[in-house]
């Protein structure tokens, strides 16, 4: 009823263990082959599972893309907020009100030490009757204008400081002082100041956005060790039948670090839908409010690139959250 | 093949459950481990599965020490040694295909060769035309004959059995038995844990009697060799 046994073949009979050893060599060629044979079963059967349990994962992924979309979005912001910032660091100057009754020679040479101070990139001279021109063009009080007897209106250098960051706030400082140390110079007025505070801002929001990411990172990091350590409790047996049966540590992780892999990466995707959907829903309403301030400004996007990275990185933090998980609790499952 | 040399096992509770026990099976030798439960028929079978090591004696294997043997090492030492559950130890999410295929698609086999040899393997134990049956269908006897197939697929020299009829009736317990003599005849050595007296009884193998942790007969003589 049996049969023949023909696992054993007849020629091996009752010969040393020496020769059962080459009986399981393995051409190499056929490990390779089987070991990325292995892999790929790993992968379809890791998708199947996932795809087994439908609500479980996609409340998984939803968590891990939320935690992702998050802090990339944020960091998104930053970077239009500084492109946006840098945009007006050109408009930064210094106003330089020339003391009255200053003769044109006066008015000439304050120029020239203006221009002589190495802080200084560009100066822009307005003659007090071009600045009374240009208030009664644009305040329209004109008629008005005209019942005064003499110009109120001092002459006023424009001074555009060559500026390595809006941050340097002890250079401008610098700068400030030279200025009012000259002669003919009546009163300045800095309008840097709201810079600073904008640029001084946007550092404390990088530096926040910093800590909410990794504080992020490592909520994904746990969500998807917890996702593998109860992945591996529950096949528990077969971890255990795998490793009697002789089974290598690789081996037996690799199934969970595929869940987490593919977690990772489904979740970097989710996060990149929801990104590029809010970019897009945001970028109108920016487009319509630019377009009121008569701004080029455009809000950039992610990119190709930075969408490939949030999947790598996706990707990274599922990997090193299921090894990590892999580690502390695939060890405890020992055949007993 | 195997040899025991005053092996002692004490486990962290303080139960000594093998005391200096020294035995050798020779290659191609088939013999039965008996002896009442808590005996340590299952420790002693459980340090040749590196499932335990011992706290003092030496076991070789095929003259090499696997004291020695480090952790790294175990899965491709149980790659060579087959191994028969009482409890079969079966995967119930695959086939009966899939689970006798585990030992090759573990050792790296190529597809091709390992669809023939776990096809060889189902032949021998009668139950090739269920290849796609899931295991938790199959009967008690069935599950334990996938089992066994699961343990030769490899060919391996040496066949570890944990009580393999425990729970079969006499009938199905006689063919077990004598699958595993047809192993025996082709050269793998056999060495079976079970307390079924009866049956080995009818058999002509020598027959180890565990006492207490304590070989109390080593059966050598009445070794058919």
């Amino acid at each position: 009823m049996m049969g023949r046994i023909p696992m054993v073949s007849n020629q091996n009979t009752r010969e040393p263990m020496a020769r059962g050893a080459s009986d399981h060599k393995i051409r190499l060629v056929d490990r390779w082959r089987s070991y990325r044979a292995h892999h790929r079963a790993t992968l379809t059967a890791t998708l199947k599972k996932m795809l087994g349990e439908p609500i479980q994962t996609l409340l998984t992924v939803v968590v891990i893309a939320i935690a992702l979309a998050l802090p990339s979005a944020m960091f998104l912001a930053l970077h239009n907020m500084q492109s946006l910032s840098s945009g007006f660091e050109s408009s930064a100057q210094i106003t330089v009100f020339v003391k009255k009754n200053t003769d044109s020679q006066g008015i000439t040479q304050l120029g020239r030490e203006l221009k002589a101070l190495p802080e200084v990139a560009v100066t822009n001279y307005i003659s007090s009757e071009q600045a009374l021109e240009e208030f009664k063009a644009l305040s329209g009080f004109g008629s008005a204008l005209q019942y005064l007897d003499d110009n109120p209106l001092p002459a006023v250098f424009l001074v555009q400081p060559v500026m390595s960051s809006a941050a340097d706030i002890s250079q401008a400082q610098q700068l400030v002082q030279a200025i009012g140390a000259l002669a003919a110079v009546d009163d300045i007025q800095v309008d840097m100041l709201w810079m600073q505070r904008l640029a001084t801002i946007t550092d404390v929001s990088k530096k926040l956005v910093l800590a909410l990411g990794v504080a992020l990172i490592i909520g994904v990091l746990l969500v998807i060790g917890n996702t593998i350590r109860l992945a591996i409790q529950s096949r528990r047996e077969e971890i255990i039948v795998v490793k009697l049966v002789g089974a290598t540590d690789a081996y037996v992780r690799r199934p969970f670090l595929y869940t987490g892999l593919l977690l990772g990466l489904f979740g970097a995707i989710m996060a990149s839908i929801l990104l590029l959907a809010s970019f897009y829903w945001v970028g109108q309403s920016i487009a319509v409010l630019a377009n009121l301030y008569q701004s080029q400004f455009q809000l950039a996007g992610p990119g190709f690139l930075g969408i490939l990275g949030l999947w790598g990185a996706g990707s990274l933090i599922g990997l090193i959250g299921a090894w990590v998980a892999v580690m502390q609790h695939l060890r405890a499952i020992e055949p007993k | 093949m195997i040899r025991f040399d005053n092996i002692s096992k004490r486990y962290p509770s303080g139960l000594e459950a093998l005391k200096r026990v020294s035995f050798e099976l020779e290659a191609g030798e088939m013999a039965f481990l008996t002896g009442p439960s808590g005996a340590g028929k299952s420790t002693l079978l459980k340090l040749l599965m590196l499932m335990e090591r011992p706290s003092s004696g030496t076991l070789l294997i095929n003259g090499k020490n696997l004291n020695r043997l480090s952790r790294s090492l175990i899965p491709s030492y149980r790659r060579q040694i087959g191994v028969v559950f009482q409890n079969h130890q079966l995967l119930s999410d695959r086939t009966v295909f899939e689970n006798v295929a585990l030992p090759l698609q573990i050792s790296g086999y190529p597809p091709s060769e390992t669809g023939r040899r776990v096809r060889a393997a189902l032949d021998g134990v009668g139950l090739l035309g269920k290849e796609t049956h899931n295991p938790l269908t199959l009967s008690g006897g069935e599950q334990q004959r996938v089992g066994i197939a699961r343990a030769v697929v490899h060919k391996p020299k040496i066949l570890l059995a944990d009580e393999p009829t425990g729970n079969l009736d006499p009938a199905l317990s006689a063919e077990i038995m004598a699958l595993f003599r047809r192993f025996q005849s082709v050269g793998v050595t056999v060495l079976i844990a079970t307390h079924d007296i009866n049956l080995i009884n009818s058999l002509d193998h020598r027959i180890m009697h565990l006492e207490d942790g304590m070989l109390t007969d080593d059966g050598a003589h009445s070794n058919g060799q």
